[in-house]
């Protein structure tokens, strides 16, 4: 086999902007044409500090996009960063175009996934067959309120915060209240990302409101450092995260100990 | 031999077993005569996957020969060829530029159960050679025959009769269906993490093991060997998903005797018994699956 | 190309190969090597890359206002020694001390502390003041040497282990694994220690005392033990004295009446004592859980007094062992590293200095320096006006920070070598870049004083040089000394001036080490000490009364503190939290607190919380667990983003002068 490239060394790019969504997250854009598809992440580095593992949140074709919750060295400076390197897209993305009708569930800081999936669901024209239904803990924690307005009008939104405060004139509970009041078939598909206990919870819920167990799809996140399914950090039962997943269909791991915890 | 070590060293650089104070490690070699008979003091991974190199530039490779690595060793790298070889550069690179001259042993080292995994006369290989008293049976696969023309060819009779002779002196342990049997709940694994001392030795001497971690310095990114022992090997921001000990022994024991099974269809593991014996607490790797789980 | 080289970190010694030829590198332990048998822990195996951070120092550096500017190497000696010479011509030569390093070679403290002496001072000490002093002194006071009386080998014909405030599995974990492997064949374990420790999940007996009632143990131990008469009459009138003043002391603690101050159940004491006795031999470990008290030297007594009476002392498998932090304070204690002590523990008022006067040439200063922190003491003071400092970071290691920095502060000379610019050697006035020791030659004597060789395996960074290289240059400029042109040569005069390492010589430790005494009458080391007699003649059994430590939970200080290490990390952090693996493993401080306190004061796992100790207050984050009883509270002090040595008092031994960093009373606030 010849060895053409080194799958190691990133590509650097300037950061065009950043913009704070909430006082500990950011979201940064790159100029170039996202290569990668809704649920696939990339390896963002930055010299001298290291690497992270973050999932794309601009849809496939549009300018490169990810939304950053700083809590650690390389996710503290790429903010601040001129150049930051990229490598990826790695792994699997949202089968949403096996699917007629999409229920997206996103909650916390698991929401760029999402994010990129109703981009490219709107650039394919079928930004009707999908709901999303977004929570977070309170108001202040929402990241991109400022595109809520534009998305309500082309898909079904639905946003929710644990706890309100005195501004906060939307919905407030958990996004499981929220996944039963939609309407869908029994062929449609649910999408989940976000805490471990919010995706439990949702599962259940999405059972009981009678989406197939097929049909439904979680992201999971573990450590990940090489991102090509040979460093072994995301290795849990027959699968490395990174490579079989991130993306999950639920019934090919709700046995698995350690995986759906 | 010395004739097999020329023609080859013409095209490679030459490595083979040496000893260094007694210890039996790999080092460049010149001729045949410089390469000790005996089994090294650890799996020669190092060739393959370095313990510690910067990942951002690939050097140029060079075509090694190495001389004498054990059958159980070698065999790693066909096990982990499986999950590694096309996607690892460094580790494809290396891989398609490193001939090994496996030895077969004649005699069964002390603890060690390749026998139950297939071995020592291994299915896959380059260069196989069985010591047989001054004289050497060679076995060649086709890429490398033209080393071998001078040379006469094993007779398929003379395999056969030193398998059956090798399987006579070493006990097969009853590996079939382990991932089956085996149990997620099983007391070894408490029992294990009362002693073990989270050294990493068992990861760092398997020749199957071969997770790593990256980290940063400078303008260097790094691999180092890393061990799934140690409870940073899973923390990640989403919290970990093995925080206790016990939890990553168990993760060792399944990674090797059924998820690797269950994906790519073989035990990544060799026999070789060297986590056993590199194991300050003792804690025997074939107890993993002789263990009666029935009873429990 | 293998090297065989001593890990760098814990007194263990182990032997490890770094075998590195072309591209490639591979680290095991030395198969060969009788301390650790082909074993590493993830320190030897994962603990070494440091070496090539590029934060190491690669030029000399002198001070220029708030920064350093680089110079070279001859300007830089030349600059501290003459500073050097004026302020011992202008303020004598106790105004000026120096701090060796466990860490550095034997060689190395040797010339340290010969550079001292030659300039008239005694003022040299090193880190085995806040580790070891008190075996040092306890054990030179009841057998007549300050050092494990067996070897790691021996252990293997051990019938009871009795472990005593050492966290042996996390702190030397060769050695805990060695005895665990014993423990499977059949072996009494006994574990002493106010935390769950590893080890006490195999034991046999597991004595849960409280911090600072060691002695009150020990003695109910032997209560126990002289009630039954348990005890080995024949060895106490043979090689023993003071037997039956020491028996008036024991016999009032009864384990019934010091339960109340240990916390520890009778029946549990009687099973530990009876084992000790009677199911020989014996061997027994101890490290800081015992030595760092205000009683640090009675309580090292006192675990001699308990091998004495049961004669397990000179007998394979038998024994006391001291275990070492560092991994050469055997090493750097021997050389003379101490301020009470010439090289061979020669006491500095003993008349066996003139043996120096002789060897050197110079007459010799016969008062007692001044050790560690009574020397940053004096720099406050204005008494001490330069200080040398090798290869230690005491502004994270030593008790009452605030006081060091003070002294540091007010010093004239204040010259730092090491291998970062730690902490520390940023308030030098001039630093040295010295190499690891992977880039240099000499010996380390491990914690079973085993003497053992290393070479360089890589070159020094920059312009970094050998310590030793360092201090034959400083000591010429200062003090014309000989130009040793090699760390044999050094070795060569330590052989002739310390007896017990007369007959090691490079070519006989190599590759696996002897263990002193080796000299004439031991050509070949010395496995097992005291077999005959001791070098005091009869061991001394000294009658220890309790005492309370000196800071105890009130009602305003409800917790007690105790601090020590962690597996992955060592001292000051400054080579393990450059490490990838190691700083991963554990990447920031914490404190652990038991599940039940945690509870009633509502702290989360996680959450910072404060200490507040009458000294000092740190935040930091709770680590909630069932491994530390209710009441106690354990920190570990490698880190500078905590430094939990703000809240140690200045409670000191009066005889090694040891601060007492295992208790301190202290306030948790979430
Ligand atoms: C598939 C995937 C997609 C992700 N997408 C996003 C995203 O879109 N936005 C976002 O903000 N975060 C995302 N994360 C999480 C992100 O990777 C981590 O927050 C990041 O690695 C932390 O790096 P750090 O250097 O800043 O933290 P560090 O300083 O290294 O450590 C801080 C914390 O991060 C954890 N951590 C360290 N390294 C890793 C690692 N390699 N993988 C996971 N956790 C680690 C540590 O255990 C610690 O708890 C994703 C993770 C995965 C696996
Ligand atoms: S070699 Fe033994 S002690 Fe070391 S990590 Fe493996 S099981 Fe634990
Ligand atoms: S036990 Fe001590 S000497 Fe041995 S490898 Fe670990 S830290 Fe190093
Ligand atoms: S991240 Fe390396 S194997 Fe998955």
């Amino acid at each position: 086999m010849i060895i053409q490239k080194n799958e190691y060394l990133p590509e650097y790019y300037n950061i065009e902007n950043v913009k704070w969504e909430t006082p500990d997250i950011y979201t940064i854009n790159i100029k170039t044409k996202n290569p990668g598809h809704s649920g696939q992440f990339f390896m963002l580095s930055v010299p001298g500090t290291g690497e992270a593992a973050i999932s794309v949140a601009s849809g496939n074709g549009r300018d490169l996009s990810f939304t950053i919750r700083k809590i650690g060295s390389v996710t503290g400076k790429i903010y601040s960063s001129q150049k930051i390197g990229v490598r990826g897209p790695y792994g699997k993305g949202w089968p949403w175009k096996d699917y007629d009708h999409i229920v997206a569930v996103a909650g916390g800081i698991g929401v760029p996934p999402i994010r990129s999936l109703l981009e490219e669901l709107m650039d394919a024209g079928r930004n009707r067959d999908v709901s999303i239904i977004y929570g977070a803990r309170t108001p202040s924690d929402l990241v991109y309120k400022d595109r809520f307005e534009e998305w309500s009008r082309c898909v079904d939104l639905t946003i929710t915060v644990d706890r309100g405060d005195e501004k906060w004139g939307g919905n407030t509970g958990f996004v499981t209240e929220f996944i039963g009041r939609k309407n869908f078939s029994k062929d449609t598909a649910i999408f989940i990302i976000g805490p471990p206990l919010m995706m439990k919870n949702s599962v259940a819920e999405a059972i009981k409101s009678g989406i197939r167990e097929e049909n439904i799809f979680l992201s999971l996140e573990r450590r990940m450092e090489c991102g090509i399914g040979v460093c072994g950090h995301c290795n849990v039962g027959e699968y490395y995260v990174c490579e079989d997943g991130p993306i999950f269909r639920y019934t090919d791991v709700k046995d698995k100990p350690e995986l759906f915890l | 031999m010395a004739k097999l070590f020329k023609s080859i060293s013409e095209e490679y650089d030459t490595y083979g077993t040496i000893s260094e104070q007694g210890e039996i490690v790999f080092g460049q070699v010149r001729g045949f005569k410089d390469i000790v008979d005996g089994r090294s003091k650890y799996a020669p991974k190092e060739f393959l996957i370095s313990r510690n190199e910067n990942i951002l530039y690939l050097p140029k490779i060079e075509k090694k020969a190495v001389f004498g690595i054990r059958s159980c060793d070698l065999k790693g790298f066909y096990i982990m060829d499986r999950q590694i070889y096309g996607k690892d550069p460094f580790y494809t690179a290396r891989r398609d530029n490193t001939l090994f001259i496996n030895f077969v042993c004649r005699e069964p080292c002390e603890g060690g159960f390749c026998s139950s995994f297939g071995g020592p006369v291994l299915e896959e290989y380059q260069i196989q050679v069985i010591p047989d008293g001054g004289k050497y049976l060679v076995m060649v696969s086709e890429e490398f025959e033209k080393y071998m023309k001078d040379f006469k060819v094993v007779e398929n009779n003379e395999i056969e009769k030193f398998r059956k002779d090798f399987d006579n002196k070493m006990e097969k342990l009853p590996v079939e269906g382990i991932e089956n049997r085996i149990k997620w709940n099983s007391k070894l694994w408490k029992e294990y993490a009362s002693i073990c001392i989270s050294c990493g030795a068992c990861n760092f001497s398997c020749p199957t093991c071969y997770c790593f971690d990256l980290y940063d310095r400078e303008d260097e990114r790094l691999r180092e060997w890393d061990s799934c022992i140690l409870a940073g090997f899973t923390s990640s921001s989403a919290g970990n998903n093995r925080p206790e000990l016990d939890e990553r022994l168990r993760q060792r024991f399944y990674h090797k005797y059924v998820y690797y099974k269950k994906s790519k269809d073989v035990y990544l593991c060799t026999g070789c018994n060297r986590c056993t014996e590199d194991c300050p607490v003792d804690i025997d790797i074939k107890e993993v699956i002789t263990h009666d789980y029935s009873k429990e | 190309m293998g090297t065989i080289t001593v890990c760098p970190y814990c007194g263990t010694g182990c032997q490890i190969v770094i075998n590195e030829y072309g591209s490639s590198q591979h680290i095991i332990g030395y198969s060969l090597s009788p301390v650790n048998e082909g074993k590493l822990c993830i320190k030897g195996y994962s603990g070494l890359s440091y070496n090539f951070s590029k934060e190491r120092l690669i030029k000399p550096m002198i001070r220029e206002g708030d920064s350093f500017r680089n110079a070279d190497w001859n300007e830089a000696l030349n600059y501290s020694a003459s500073r050097m010479r004026e302020i011992i011509s202008k303020y004598g030569p106790d105004s000026v001390a120096f701090q060796s390093s466990a860490k550095c070679t034997n060689e190395e403290n040797y010339l340290m502390q010969k550079i001292a002496r030659m300039a008239g001072t005694n003022n040299i000490d090193h880190c085995a003041r806040s580790c070891h002093s008190p075996t040092a002194l306890g054990l030179i006071n009841t057998i007549g040497a300050g050092a494990a009386t067996g070897s790691i080998g021996s252990l293997e014909d051990t019938r009871t282990f009795f472990i005593i405030g050492t966290n042996t599995t996390e702190q030397h974990p060769i050695i805990g694994a060695k005895i665990l492997r014993e423990r499977k064949k059949g072996k009494n374990l006994i574990v002493a220690d106010p935390r769950k420790i590893q080890l006490s999940t195999s034991a046999n007996v597991f004595l849960q005392f409280k911090p600072g009632s060691d002695i009150a143990l020990l003695n109910s131990i032997m209560f126990v033990i002289l009630k039954n008469n348990w005890q080995d009459n024949d060895f106490i009138n043979s090689r023993t004295q003071g037997f039956e003043e020491f028996r008036k002391e024991i016999e009032k603690y009864p384990p019934e009446v010091t339960e109340e101050i240990t916390g520890v159940n009778p029946s549990l004491v009687e099973e530990a004592a009876m084992m000790i006795a009677k199911e020989r031999p014996a061997a027994i470990f101890y490290a800081m859980g015992i030595t760092q008290h205000i009683h640090g030297t009675e309580n090292v007594m006192d675990v001699s007094n308990l091998a004495l009476i049961t004669g397990n002392i000179g007998v394979r498998g038998s024994g006391i062992f001291p275990l070492r932090g560092q991994n050469n304070v055997q090493g750097s204690s021997d050389m003379g590293a101490l301020s009470e002590f010439y090289p061979g523990y020669v006491r500095y008022d003993s008349d066996n200095v003139k043996k120096f006067e002789e060897l050197w040439g110079k007459k010799m200063p016969r008062n007692r320096g001044l050790t560690l922190s009574e020397m940053f003491d004096a720099a406050a003071d204005g008494k001490i006006k330069a200080i040398y400092l090798m290869g230690e970071n005491p502004l994270i290691t030593e008790a009452s920070v605030s006081k060091v920095e003070e002294g540091i502060n007010n010093l004239e000379l204040f010259i730092v070598q090491d291998i970062f610019l730690t902490l520390t050697a940023a308030k030098a006035h001039v630093v040295f870049p010295a190499a690891s020791s992977l880039e240099k030659e000499g010996t380390f004597t491990n914690t079973e004083r085993r003497i053992q060789k290393i070479s360089p395996i890589y070159k020094p960074p920059g312009e970094a040089k050998p310590d030793w290289w360092i201090l034959k240059e400083f000591g010429k400029m200062l003090l014309g000394m000989e130009d040793y042109s090699s760390p044999e040569m050094i070795f060569d005069e330590i052989r002739k001036v310390i007896y017990n390492y007369s007959g090691a010589s490079y070519d006989n430790i190599f590759p696996i080490g002897k263990q002193w005494p080796i000299n004439k009458d031991f050509p070949e080391g010395t496995e097992i000490m005291h077999s005959k007699s001791f070098p005091i003649g009869r061991g001394k059994l000294i009658p220890v009364p309790f005492g309370y430590p000196a800071e105890r939970a009130d009602d305003d200080y409800r917790f007690i503190m105790t601090t020590g290490r962690n597996y992955y990390h060592w001292h000051s952090g400054t080579m393990t939290r450059r490490t990838d693996i190691l700083e991963r493993e554990s990447p920031e401080p914490y404190v652990e607190i038991n599940n039940d306190d945690a509870m009633m004061l509502k702290i989360r796992n996680g959450q910072v919380i404060t200490l507040e100790s009458r000294h000092g207050s740190i935040k930091i984050k709770a680590r909630i667990t069932d491994k530390i009883p209710s009441g106690i509270v354990f920190v570990p002090f490698h880190f500078v983003e905590a430094r939990v040595n703000e809240l140690v008092g200045e409670n000191y031994d009066p005889i090694s002068k040891i601060p007492e960093f295992k208790v301190v009373a202290v306030k948790v606030i979430p």
